[in-house]
């Protein structure tokens, strides 16, 4: 009857690498899906704490977790923890051909698509912006027909970013892709999967290449897979070709998930498409199975073990259909949430100031196992992972994806 | 739970699944026809947003055509969002005000043809050769199919004409044997390789001449009416087995789908709900006899590798990849799956000759995937993607179910 021993549901950052690192201990892991999860929604650069509660810079994420509050997620995984998941990521996707870099010691910036710095902790090279000071000859590189990406946003703004002297120039790239649909990042990166996209994409640029510290700024569109794309065109130009993140699609994010999906497969890690999870059965504080929604009836999938990665808010795993009434759909588990309707929301959405919902999630032991208000233990073999936690504002504070790494490489360890 | 919360769970037809899109691009991102073809503007504008803003008569969307209802964006959506349904009403609605050609008329009523060929003394041989005949005068062509496929040839005898021959056990366990147009009269060796197999499971298999096509064909070629006439007639066939406690289990993934789940999705009836609970997709069944530990696993030997190519139509009944389970059980088989995305035949969409290449180009992964794989066999639940897997690779092919019933030595 047993299907697993751990089984994990749902298929953002959080879940694949629950799934990687649990199978990676020699598990036995099923991962249920129910839609493509969050990856080609975001960047794929991994935040792990830019900014801290007062909303000031955070220059070290190893000090400034330090000083969290205890109700955040980062406390309760603890530092020893956040630091050997990051090493585990960065071996990982070292040993899958597709090498991240930083560290928790200090920040990596990575462009924005509206030339802004953003702060991140671990990014592949081909969005690993740091280095760039003002000085250096930036060009900025639009495609033809791609709506989704603003050169003179990018250019007015990168100039104040980046305190540059001189305006720096937008070129425009042509493709074979236009006459059709409006082009996406996913359509020119799937063309600079191929030699002519390459050659042509190099050969264009070419005449922009000035002295020996050329940068070129790019949307999102580096070829489908790992690092190729990027290292044939910079090695072709002998110049520093860079992307920014920009809106979805986002190929970046689709890079990881294909890396984190063929591991998942290297590993026989089970993984059910398009089965939403509706329930769970348990015997007393033990869960012994979740009910699953397929084509017009339920499976029952049976493990010893059950990590829970559905999402927050945004995705549906927590949902706030009345005010005062939050509710984890599964397990129903006691979910945090700030008091009083008029904590709920900051009306001025860019301010410094966090937004009330935005903490709304699940409170968890230090082992990630969900607890009721008074801190008693609700489920052993449950863990919780990723935006269903509680206690943080993963946009405010810029730690979306580093909270998940952390809390799935906990929980799978547990 | 209140009425808005209620409200917003419950709503399952189609319709008022368009409203759940909130544009986040992730069925673009998982598109093959949107990968092939630059003009598709992809399901996200055609499906659900055009759904919601479509408020003139002859207001439609041209890329529409471009869909092929495999279902990839469905599958993507963190929403639940039914969007090819959507994108297959669309269909029928611009069909309600245009002609169809005689290619669509053709490729939608396999069915009809293959009765008029069954009435015929050697109907099969006559027009087997009248295809071959009609394909080198380049006849199809000049309609519109794809000159470069060849149409799937008709079996000397349908799967209906053999099961008269088959000498079952008797029992008080039964099933109904949905065979569908395919497996019927292209490759009854499928349905009789069923048979065996629910034989060997201590089953007696039942046939139901009523039943239909499953009328997957007439959906994705628009002509909505005669498949809700199919599902109409077809309801009320499952329904009557439902009453005695006789599941329905097909073989071929486009029409468990169809029956289990795409009746409901399109047609919103209670009723047609009900009968997709009695029926079953067959790995899915023998999984269920599996779990309760009533699958026979008595395996002979089969020394196969194999290469296993899971239908777009399977993966979107989420209950995971059985036949690869119960499979890898059996003495001397392996069982690799390709993980190589959609075939790109989707039902006849392959067989229209404007979108050949686009079949061909979304095919290219598995193809290759295949072609590199040192697999005796490739298995494949779904007949058409066995013919594109043959024409893309030449492999030898075959559905999951003729190695389970080589197992039991039959």
């Amino acid at each position: 009857m047993k299907h697993a021993d751990t089984l994990v549901i749902g298929s953002g950052f959080a879940g694949l690498m629950a799934a990687l690192v649990s199978a990676n201990q020699r598990k036995k892991v099923t991962l249920l899906t129910c839609g493509s999860g969050s990856l080609s929604l975001n960047s794929g650069v991994i935040d792990v704490l830019g900014y801290d509660e007062q909303h000031n810079y955070v220059e070290c994420p190893k000090e400034a977790i330090k000083s969290l509050p205890a109700e955040h997620p980062y406390s309760k995984i603890g530092m020893e923890t956040v630091e050997k998941a990051v090493n585990f990521f960065l071996d990982f996707t070292r040993d899958y051909g597709f090498p991240y870099r930083g560290s928790l010691d200090h920040q990596l910036l990575v462009p924005t698509a509206v030339g802004t710095m953003k702060p991140t902790c671990l990014a592949p090279h081909c969005l690993d912006g740091t280095s760039l000071h003002g000085e250096e000859h930036i060009v900025i590189v639009g495609i033809k027909g791609l709506k989704d990406f603003y050169g003179n946003i990018l250019q007015d703004n990168l100039q104040q970013s980046l305190n540059g002297q001189t305006k720096f120039p937008v070129v425009e790239v042509e493709t074979p892709l236009l006459g059709g649909r409006d082009i996406t990042t996913i359509d020119v990166a799937r063309w600079l999967d191929t030699q002519e996209g390459r050659d042509s994409f190099a050969s264009q640029l070419r005449p922009y290449v000035q002295s020996d510290n050329t940068v070129f700024l790019v949307p999102q569109v580096l070829g489908t897979k790992g690092q190729e794309c990027a290292a044939y065109i910079h090695e072709k130009l002998g110049a520093e070709v860079l992307e920014t993140t920009c809106l979805p699609p986002s190929v970046n994010g689709l890079r990881l998930q294909k890396m984190l999906k063929q591991a998942l497969k290297d590993m026989n890690v089970e993984i059910v498409e398009n089965t939403k999870v509706l329930r769970a059965v348990s015997d007393g504080k033990k869960v012994t199975g979740v009910v699953a929604e397929a084509s017009i009836r339920e499976k029952t999938y049976y493990a010893d073990k059950f990590i829970l990665a559905t999402g927050g808010l945004y995705s549906g795993g927590i949902t706030v259909r009345e005010f005062e009434h939050p509710q984890e759909m599964i397990f129903d588990l006691p979910v945090y949430i700030e008091s009083g309707e008029e904590n709920w929301s900051n009306a001025e959405l860019f301010s410094a100031k966090p937004q009330g919902f935005a903490k709304t999630g699940v409170r968890t032991d230090t082992s990630l196992r969900p607890v009721d208000a008074n801190n008693e233990l609700v489920y052993e073999n449950v863990y919780v992972v990723g935006s269903n936690l509680g206690g943080y504002d993963f946009c405010f504070e810029h730690s979306g994806n580093g909270v998940a790494l952390a809390s799935a490489y906990k929980a799978a360890l547990m | 739970m209140s009425d808005i919360s209620k409200k917003i769970e419950e709503m399952e037809s189609a319709l008022s699944t368009a409203d759940h899109c909130l544009s986040c691009t992730s069925c673009m991102s998982s598109c093959p026809v949107m990968e092939a073809e630059k003009s598709y503007r992809g399901p996200k504008l055609v499906g659900p947003a055009h759904s919601r803003m479509h408020f003139s008569q002859d207001d439609f969307e041209d890329s529409l055509d471009f869909c092929s209802n495999c279902k990839s964006c469905d599958r993507a959506c963190p929403s639940g969002v039914a969007v090819s349904t959507l994108n297959m009403l669309q269909r029928a609605k611009y069909y309600e005000t245009h002609e169809h050609s005689q290619r669509d008329d053709m490729l939608a009523h396999g069915e009809r043809m293959a009765k008029l060929v069954r009435a015929l003394p050697f109907g099969a041989t006559f027009a087997n050769l009248g295809m071959s005949i009609g394909k080198s005068l380049g006849v199809f062509s000049a309609m519109g199919i794809a000159g470069e496929r060849s149409m799937p040839a008709y079996a000397s005898a349908s799967f209906m004409q053999l099961f008269k021959g088959i000498k079952q056990p008797k029992s008080d366990k039964k099933v109904v044997f949905f065979p569908g147009c395919f497996i019927n009269d292209n490759e009854p060796q499928v349905g009789v390789a069923f048979v065996k197999v629910m034989n060997a499971n201590g089953y007696e298999v039942l046939v139901d001449e009523k039943f239909n096509c499953c009328g997957s064909p007439l959906v994705v070629t628009g002509y909505l009416d005669e498949a809700h006439e199919h599902a109409d007639n077809n309801v009320s066939r499952i329904l009557e087995w439902k009453k005695k406690g006789i599941p329905v289990v097909a073989c071929c993934t486009s029409c468990s789908l169809m029956l289990k789940q795409e009746y409901h999705e399109l047609f919103n009836e209670e009723k047609m709900h009900e009968a997709g609970e009695n029926v079953y997709d067959a790995f899915e069944f023998l999984e269920i006899l599996a779990d309760k530990g009533q699958l026979n696993t008595n395996f002979k030997q089969v020394g196969e590798k194999l290469m296993y190519h899971v239908p777009c139509h399977l993966k979107s009944q989420g209950f995971g990849v059985p036949a690869a389970k119960i499979l890898a059980q059996v003495p001397g088989v392996t069982v690799e799956q390709a993980d190589a995305g959609c075939c790109g035949m989707s039902g006849n969409y392959g067989f229209k000759g404007d979108k050949y290449e686009i079949s061909m180009k979304i095919g290219e992964k598995l193809f290759n995937r295949i072609k590199e794989s040192a697999s005796d066999e490739v298995i494949c639940d779904c007949g058409t993607c066995r013919l594109q897997i043959q024409h893309g690779t030449q492999a030898k092919t075959c559905h999951p179910v003729e190695i389970l019933a080589k197992a039991y030595g039959k």
